[in-house]
């Protein structure tokens, strides 16, 4: 497989970025670890005229504690930097959880926090060759009028697979995003779009910057399962992610719980805030969540295992994943 | 006798040198001046007749320099005599998605990409078959006019009276098994430059395990006479069955460089080598099992269905090892086969390691251990009551002169705690056992003649350096040191001394292939001979020089000295001089053919099965079974091999774990998804082959039977290991939590499955503290 | 496509190669620089058989624009060692059979280089997680913890027979 034939822009700076994305127009692509964009290339599911390497612009590395006690995580940290940062580690480890499951160490050595919040959505039937979707005729994202996994449906399934955004929306994480007009916040739960098409709130001029986690959620207990079937290397087939505030009573003071890779978007399940804030553990509650998780999980065919086996595991790694939060919470 | 200085000795490979440097070159890392670079344009279709291709566009783009289709090389070929039915590009059919149409041959790889888009294929689809059991029901449209109904072949075995014989068992099973498609996934991509000389000859490197096979059919595909073809093999970066037949890029890639005149190198994508594929077929297996109250196998019969894709490749041959090692790892006096072999519009099924053994392996050993439940009896124990006692010929004709099963069970067992785990682990983890056994080599070749399968030639020159000139294919399983190390040890000389030039057709003699684990049990026994001629000779002139008589002398360690005298010792350097100076040259060959008596029976297909001996396996699986998610974590599988005598227990030991490795992937997660006869998941993100997480320790243990006619006691290692892993899995996971998963790969999903319905069936009530255990 | 003059620093030496902007460094590697020991085992950044070292990190070339490196130290297989030595990484996986047909050698070799300069004493379980994304089809990864454990050993060795520094 070869790459499709194009520049590479390397600005130094946020705003030479913008500048190019803007000038560039859709003929434009922002590559920074590659290990999603380049696969994507040589399938030919994309073919920029300019590949913007980002990674020169040294502002998007770092991970700082700001005024008032968030932390800022650069768009360009690696996922092995986070991993290994003893402010994350110590401050939101469900996001370590999330972070230590994606792909396998190379692949996080290179993968960034911002390209797997920006990653393409995934399909069984879209992330294949040029020579594949030809044989095929085409789907509804690229190439074709047809959903293969919802047939006669207008709407594009392919699923949101990536494992960060899920643990990041439980620690109520904010997106900083660089435009032409300068930089503004966005709550992460509205930078998806839960469209396998367009799939996130991001202008064609625009780009990730940095993640913000507020300093309310400092010290949340919580984890990440991952439904996968090798223990590296794969992306999710199904995820949750659990963060929890529990007081020295036992009693639950404020609850998030997000599911990924069973829709186009990474989602809250909204009931489980509702639900848990002011109660203490008990089996049935915690069923009850687990119930509503797989509410929000909506799987189709988009991969490997049939969606009623995804649906089934978001069920049994929500309850698990609470009870392990609600036991870690315990002072 | 004195102990070997080289032969048991745990040597490192003798190429490691090249690989750990990354200075060793395998085919995709060659390049020649004027190399042009190859594409295959590939069936859309499942099934299309071709009614014209247009190639005059990608003609016409600037860098194209070769176009090609199926009228440049129409001539038809195939790893069989009888299955000549494939052509390295479709001439009248496309039959699977991937099917090879064309091929474009161009100054850069992205040229030679855009040409093939260019390139007009008028196709006129027709309907496909996709499912082996609908195929071969098929009333037309079949996939090759030759073959009618689409069964590409038939086999009818019956071998004592199973009929009778099940009339008189205490406890019957059947059981239909499904075993879902597999593939080598080699962690080379399959790669070919070939290049044609200026002299109007054609020099072929590529990555395949059977260059003489290969050397035939460029010779038949180019209209060329096979003295003017030379195929050399560099490193291959792995076979497993994937590289042991032709596969097209090998014939494209000639074709391609003889229209341009020019050299040209095809290396394959990820996607295209699942295309190539010739891996293990869908199996359906209808299997019948009699045991009598004493816990005596006394019938077994089967009936088995291969899905074989589109083309014939390997396929008679893996349908009858089915049939034909079905019923000979043990004593068992009536066996009865039916196999069929079908034709499907997908990729052409092929050998893969464990070759036809290893779904039908699966089957009889899961049933085994449901009869052994039946029975009340250990499934240890019954595997102790239906022992071969060799030497003996099986029931179907098949020699046996060594059999170290009894000993890998009591190894197996002992060293994994059976006897404490059985039935005794807590509910959601337990032990399974399961047996194996493979060929070292056919006793029939595949192109039938009474010529030698190897042949070697050893010559030493002025320099003292011993050149063993060998065509059999390293591949990673250390056969090129197995062989050195013979011809050491024969003639007492250091490894450094021994220079090996090995498959290149111009300069090595034939060896038929590194495939159904030959390698080290033909090429060994022919260098042996080989090596032995030489140290006569050696020997004759050092007695002519010192007046001894040679029965006296031996060498060791780089000299030649007497036993009796111990004044006499001569180095290697001065004795091969003096041989040399005495003989006028020093050289020799060694051959190997399989005994006469080695070669089986009289019957249809009698032919594959038969080898000069068996390797054989048993092993124990503990694992864990997580009873909500179906998952499964595999903790430790103890596999004991007897491999005939460990010439190398480093190699030995790599090769037992590697076959564990794979059938565990087999096992649990590996399957080549269809639909439609589109691969779902034709990338190594897909397909997933294990990482080492889920890859347990593998303990192997070595156990060796001294085979009477291998080299030095030596029979197989590569491949005996598979088949067992997959039923000891399987019997591992009815002993943890009490159900039995009969198709493959075990997801988590059928696990979770099964313990539902199981539930379903207790009226909803779950036993956890003993789940399925009696 | 236009070429672009790029410069890389691979294996201690500056080479200075035209190649388009977007090809990749495995290709860059193999291709213009005759390094061939890093390989292409996938087209999906899934196998690791291409891996190289950058600024002492182990990444997959296949998915690197080579323009994109051009400030970075890159370590490949051939330079884990000075020419006609060994490292006791490539020692560990000659001897202890490591290396069956070494095709996923290079990249296993380059992360266990990895591991080792951050870890010299990895458990079994932290030199399983550091090497999970490399696929071998051979070994079964046995005796690749055995060439790790082997390489462990030899550095070892090789630094408790180093002189003692003379003088304080």
């Amino acid at each position: 497989m070869t790459m499709p034939a194009c520049r590479v822009a390397r600005p130094k700076t946020v705003e030479e970025a913008v500048r190019i994305l803007a000038d560039s127009g859709p003929e434009a692509m922002i590559i920074a670890g590659g290990t999603d964009v380049v696969p994507n290339l040589q399938m030919k599911l994309f073919t920029p005229r300019v590949l913007v390497d980002i990674k020169p612009i040294r502002a998007l590395a770092g991970i700082t504690m700001v005024a008032g006690g968030a932390l800022r995580i650069g768009a360009l940290n690696t996922l092995t930097e986070i991993v290994d940062s003893p402010l994350v580690q110590s401050n939101y480890p469900v996001l370590v959880s999330a972070v230590a499951t994606i792909a396998g160490p190379l692949q996080r050595n290179m993968g960034t926090l911002g390209g797997n919040l920006c990653l393409e959505t995934r399909c069984l039937w879209y992330n294949q060759s040029y020579f594949w979707r030809k044989a095929l005729g085409g789907c509804l994202k690229k190439e074709g009028d047809v959903c293969h996994v919802a047939p006669g449906g207008a709407r594009c399934w392919a699923v949101w697979s990536g494992d960060s955004a899920p643990a990041l929306l439980t620690l109520d994480a904010e997106m900083e995003i660089a435009g032409p007009r300068g930089s503004r916040r966005l709550p992460l739960a509205k930078f998806y779009r839960n469209d396998g098409i367009y799939r996130v709130a991001l202008g064609r001029d625009e780009m990730v910057t940095a993640v913000f986690l507020p300093a309310r959620t400092v010290g949340r207990r919580g984890l990440y399962h991952k439904l996968r079937i090798r223990d590296s290397i794969d992306y999710p087939l199904a995820g949750v992610a659990v963060a929890l505030e529990v007081d020295r009573n036992g009693v639950c003071r404020e609850a998030r719980v997000a599911v990924t890779a069973v829709n186009p978007a990474p989602l809250l399940v909204n009931e489980a805030s509702e639900w848990l804030v002011g109660q203490k553990y008990s089996p049935e509650l915690v069923e009850r969540v687990a119930q509503a998780a797989i509410r929000t999980g909506k799987p189709l065919t988009t991969s490997a295992s049939t969606p009623v086996y995804r649906r089934d595991m978001l069920r049994v790694f929500t309850r698990r994943a609470l009870e392990e939060a609600w036991k870690n919470g315990r002072d | 006798m004195a102990s070997h200085s080289h032969i048991g000795k745990p040597l490192p490979m003798t190429d490691a040198p090249g690989k750990v440097t990354g200075l060793g070159k395998y085919a995709d890392d060659l390049t020649v001046t004027g190399m042009l670079y190859g594409k295959i344009l590939h069936s859309v279709h499942p099934h299309a007749r071709i009614r014209a291709i247009d190639t005059s566009k990608a003609e016409a783009l600037p860098g194209v320099k070769a176009v090609a289709t199926g009228k440049d090389a129409p001539n038809p070929y195939g790893i069989l005599p009888i299955g000549h039915d494939e052509r390295v590009f479709a001439l009248d059919k496309a039959r699977y998605i991937g099917d090879n149409v064309a091929a474009v041959a161009a100054t850069s790889a992205e040229i030679a990409e855009a040409a093939l888009d260019l390139i007009d294929v008028d196709y006129e689809p027709l309907p496909a078959w996709f499912d082996p059991l609908e195929s071969m029901q098929a009333t037309s449209n079949w996939i090759h006019e030759q073959k009618p109904g689409n069964v590409e072949k038939e086999y009818h075995h019956e071998f004592g009276n199973p009929e009778q014989a099940f009339a008189e068992s205490a406890f019957i099973r059947e059981e239909r098994y499904y075993a879902g498609e597999v593939t080598h996934a080699a962690m080379e991509p399959h790669s070919t430059l070939a290049i044609w000389e200026p002299d109007g000859r054609l020099t072929v490197h590529s990555s395949t395990q059977v260059p003489y096979y290969l050397h035939r059919t460029i010779a038949e595909v180019c209209e060329m006479p096979m003295s003017q073809i030379r195929i050399i093999k560099p490193l291959v970066g792995g076979g497993f069955g994937g590289k042991s037949e032709v596969i097209p890029l090998e014939v494209a890639a000639p074709v391609l460089a003889k229209k341009a005149r020019r050299p040209v190198k095809i290396t394959y994508t990820r996607e295209e080598v699942f295309y190539a594929h010739r891996g293990r077929p869908i199996t359906i297996a209808d299997l019948k099992v009699g045991l009598t109250r004493e816990g005596k196998i006394n019938a077994v019969a089967a009936r088995v269905v291969q899905d074989g894709g589109a083309y014939c490749g390997y396929g008679p041959v893996t349908v009858l090892y089915s049939g034909a090692l079905l019923g000979a790892l043990y004593d068992i006096p009536n066996v009865r086969y039916d196999g069929y072999r079908v034709l499907t519009n997908k990729p052409a099924c092929g050998a893969m390691r464990g070759h036809g053994t290893v779904n039908v392996r699966f089957a009889f050993e899961s049933t085994l251990d449901q009869l052994a439940h039946d029975a009340g009896m250990d499934p240890v124990e019954i595997r102790r009551r239906n022992l071969l006692k060799a030497p003996c010929i099986t029931v179907n004709g098949l020699r046996v002169t060594s059999y170290g099963l009894p000993e890998c069970i009591e190894k197996a067992a002992e060293r994994s705690g059976w006897a404490e785990k059985k039935g005794k682990l807590p509910y959601g983890r337990g032990v399974g056992i399961a047996c194996s056994h493979y060929v070292s080599g056919a006793a029939n070749p595949i192109i039938r003649s009474n010529m030698p399968h190897t042949t070697v030639n050893i010559k030493v020159d002025r320099d003292a350096a011993v050149t063993l000139f060998t065509g059999a294919s390293e591949i990673g399983q250390g056969s090129d040191t197995i062989q050195a190390q013979i011809v050491a040890e024969v003639l007492g000389v250091k490894m450094e001394r021994i220079k090996l030039v090995a498959a290149d057709t111009d300069l090595t003699p034939v060896d038929l292939g590194s495939y159904s684990s030959r390698v080290t049990f033909m090429a060994g026994n022919a260098c042996l001979e080989a090596a032995k001629n030489i140290r006569a000779q050696v020997f004759a002139a050092v007695a002519k020089k010192s007046g001894c008589d040679p029965a006296v002398l031996e060498a060791r360690d780089d000299f030649i000295f007497s036993t009796r005298d111990p004044g006499l010792r001569m180095n290697f350097d001065e004795a091969a001089v003096a041989a040399i100076d005495f003989h006028g040259a020093l050289v020799a060959t060694g051959t190997y053919a399989p005994p006469e008596e080695a070669r089986g029976g009289k019957h249809k297909g009698a032919g594959v099965g038969p080898s000069p001996s068996y390797s054989y396996s048993a092993q124990v699986v503990e694992l864990s079974v997580d009873t909500e998610t179906g998952q499964v974590r595999v903790h430790r599988i103890v596999a004991a091999h007897d491999c005939g005598k460990a010439l190398n227990p480093l190699t030995v030991e790599g090769q037992i774990e590697g076959s564990v490795y794979m059938g565990l992937g087999q096992a649990l997660q590996e399957e080549m998804i269809w639909n439609e006869g589109r691969l779902m998941n034709p990338s190594l993100l897909e397909y997933r082959t294990p990482t080492t997480l889920e890859t347990p320790e593998i303990e192997s243990i070595i156990v060796e039977s001294n085979d009477p006619e291998g080299p030095f006691g030596a029979k197989e290692a590569g491949e005996g290991s598979l088949a067992a892993t997959i039923p000891a899995v399987a019997n591992a996971i009815y002993d943890a939590v009490g159900v039995r998963i009969n198709s493959l790969p075990i997801t988590p999903e059928k696990i979770l499955a099964a313990l539902r319905e199981k539930e379903k069936q207790r009226g909803g009530k779950v036993a956890r503290s003993n789940g399925g255990r009696r | 496509m236009n070429k672009e003059l790029i410069r890389l620093k691979v294996n201690g030496e500056v080479h200075e190669v035209a190649v388009p902007p977007h090809k990749l460094l495995l290709d860059v590697l193999r291709e213009d620089l005759g390094l061939t020991g890093a390989k292409r085992g996938c087209d999906d950044s899934s196998c690791g058989c291409c891996a190289v070292l950058v600024d002492s990190v182990a990444i997959l070339s296949c998915v690197a624009i080579a323009s994109c490196y051009q400030d970075a130290e890159i370590v490949t297989v051939e330079g884990i060692a000075p020419p006609g030595t060994l490292d006791p990484v490539q020692e560990g996986y000659a001897l202890a059979g490591g290396a069956q047909c070494g095709y996923c050698t290079p990249g296993f070799l380059i992360c266990t280089k990895a591991l080792l300069a951050r870890h010299p004493h990895p458990t079994l379980e932290e030199i399983r997680v550091a090497l999970s994304s490399n696929l071998c089809r051979c070994t079964g990864y046995m005796q690749i913890y055995e060439s790790v454990q082997l390489a462990i050993e030899r550095a070892q060795a090789r630094e408790a027979a180093k002189p003692a520094p003379v003088g304080r």
